[in-house]
């Protein structure tokens, strides 16, 4: 019985407290990122790691053998709670094929801990959806 | 009072009032000596005609209490520091003097900044700060929301100047035999902040832990404590206004102590990552001769986090809305 209710206690912990403990108020695109983009009712993960060094966005789609890059990131903050941002990222597949990532979103909930960066996804000339929230 | 305390830190209608008044209200930067008072340090504190500076026995400047003698620093609440930038006369920027003339001509200078930061002016009403557009943008948005996500709302520790703008009292602890200067602050979260004195180099590389306080290494040049600061991390926000910062900030604060009274504080920010050019900060911190720290908490019974949600209607803190249930707005939460 006691043990139930620490592990339950523990869990709520685990839920609760990175909140609290990850607070972070820099670049708000800075972070990692985690989701899933659909393409043509397929889903597949989705990771960004993106960094701000005060001049410009950097970063990886997918960190890994078959990461790609991040090559430009634009914003539009004419609606300072819903930025636009425009991001494109080239790698290279399996085959050693290039792959052009395109990406066209909103960047939401900006200061909260759980932001929020959705909208279309086009990689390889695939249109897709994506949603991705900062971890 | 430490109700009303919390409130201000926390109730964004309350802080809100309070920043208001806060902005309206013209503040000489420096203290001179021999002034009652002490210009940037509200409401209690110095009064009378002002004594000397205290001095350790080998002549260094006493930025404490005088052995056998009660006193605190009564840190003052400055919810917006950008109104608080001085120029190398050490005196405030023409455009914030504007300001605030226009203000007590019957408050056209909140209005004539304009910009897109709802009720406050946002980034538009203070172009005197060296905006980068992300940081315009950050600022804009946490003055639309009136400052819903400040961290010190969540009892998190204040960053950088903050700690020195960030009420209740504050004590400094000076330990030459160590080589290090203590600073004790009742308001911030109950936190206290090590100085060194003995010379050392800034950690490089992974040894710079990024913390909310940051890596603080101090000398003395003559009668100013000058003590130069790195390693902050992105977890606070520079005022209640919701400045923001990065890790890349470096901050060079400099103390004098004009009079017993009075501490004269400067901070010159530096932060490539939020904006353009590096900007100095300054008010003064009144000493209150009868006062010894209190205790304040500020978590405890923190109500505020409670019924706290986020642009989406999920609580900051605490679960998320699972599937299937209402989001926390829509069940009444408050």
């Amino acid at each position: 019985m006691v043990r139930s209710a620490r592990i339950i206690l523990a869990l709520a912990a685990l839920v609760t407290l990175p909140a609290i403990a990850g607070a972070q108020f820099g670049h708000p695109l800075k972070g990692q990122w985690s989701g899933e983009r659909t393409t043509k009712g397929e889903s597949a993960r989705l990771l960004l790691n993106l960094d701000w060094d005060g001049k410009e966005i950097s970063g990886v789609v997918n960190p890994g053998p078959n990461a790609a890059t991040v090559k430009s990131v634009t914003f539009d903050y004419s609606n300072v709670s819903a930025w636009g941002v425009k991001l494109t990222a080239e790698g290279k597949d399996a085959a050693g094929k290039t792959v052009a990532i395109s990406v066209d979103g909103k960047l939401e909930n900006i200061g909260a801990y759980r932001r929020l960066f959705h909208g279309t996804w086009v990689q390889d000339g695939q249109k897709g959806e994506f949603t991705v929230t900062r971890n | 009072m430490r109700q009303s305390i919390r409130t201000a830190l926390v109730g964004a209608a309350a802080a809100g009032v309070f920043a208001a008044s806060m902005w309206v209200t013209p503040e000489p930067v420096r203290a001179q000596a021999g002034e009652q008072g002490a210009g940037g340090g509200r409401g209690r504190g110095a009064r009378g005609p002002a004594e000397p500076t205290p001095r350790l026995a080998d002549g260094t400047v006493n930025l404490g209490r005088v052995p056998g003698e009660k006193g605190t620093w009564r840190v003052p609440y400055i919810t917006n520091m950008a109104m608080r930038v001085i120029g190398p006369d050490g005196q405030l920027i023409p455009d914030i003097v504007k300001v605030q003339q226009a203000a007590r001509a019957g408050g056209a200078g909140r209005a004539a900044g304009g910009g897109g930061g709802g009720g406050r002016g946002g980034s538009k009403s203070e172009p005197w700060m060296p905006w980068m557009p992300w940081s315009a943008a950050v600022y804009d948005y946490n003055s639309l929301n009136e400052s819903k996500y400040d961290p010190e709302g969540y009892c998190l520790p204040p960053g950088g100047p903050r700690m020195m703008a960030t009420p209740y009292q504050m004590e400094i602890i000076q330990q030459p035999e160590h080589k290090r200067i203590m600073m004790i602050f009742e308001g911030a979260t109950h936190i206290w902040r090590e100085i060194y004195m003995d010379g050392r180099k800034f950690p490089e590389g992974d040894a710079m832990n990024p913390t909310y306080l940051g890596y603080s290494i101090g000398r003395w040049e003559g009668d100013t404590l000058v003590v130069e600061n790195k390693g902050f991390n992105e977890n606070s926000w520079f005022d209640y206004f919701g400045h923001p910062h990065t890790d890349r900030m470096s901050v060079v604060e400099r103390w004098t102590r004009p009079n017993k009274q009075t501490l004269h504080y400067e901070a010159t920010v530096t932060d490539p990552g939020a904006y353009t050019r590096p900007f100095t900060v300054a008010w003064d911190i009144p000493f209150d001769g009868s006062a010894e720290l209190p205790e304040y908490i500020c978590q405890e019974n923190n109500q505020y986090l409670n019924r706290l949600v986020d642009d989406l209607g999920q609580p900051i803190f605490g679960p998320r809305t699972q599937p299937g249930q209402k989001p926390a707005a829509a069940r009444g939460t408050k």
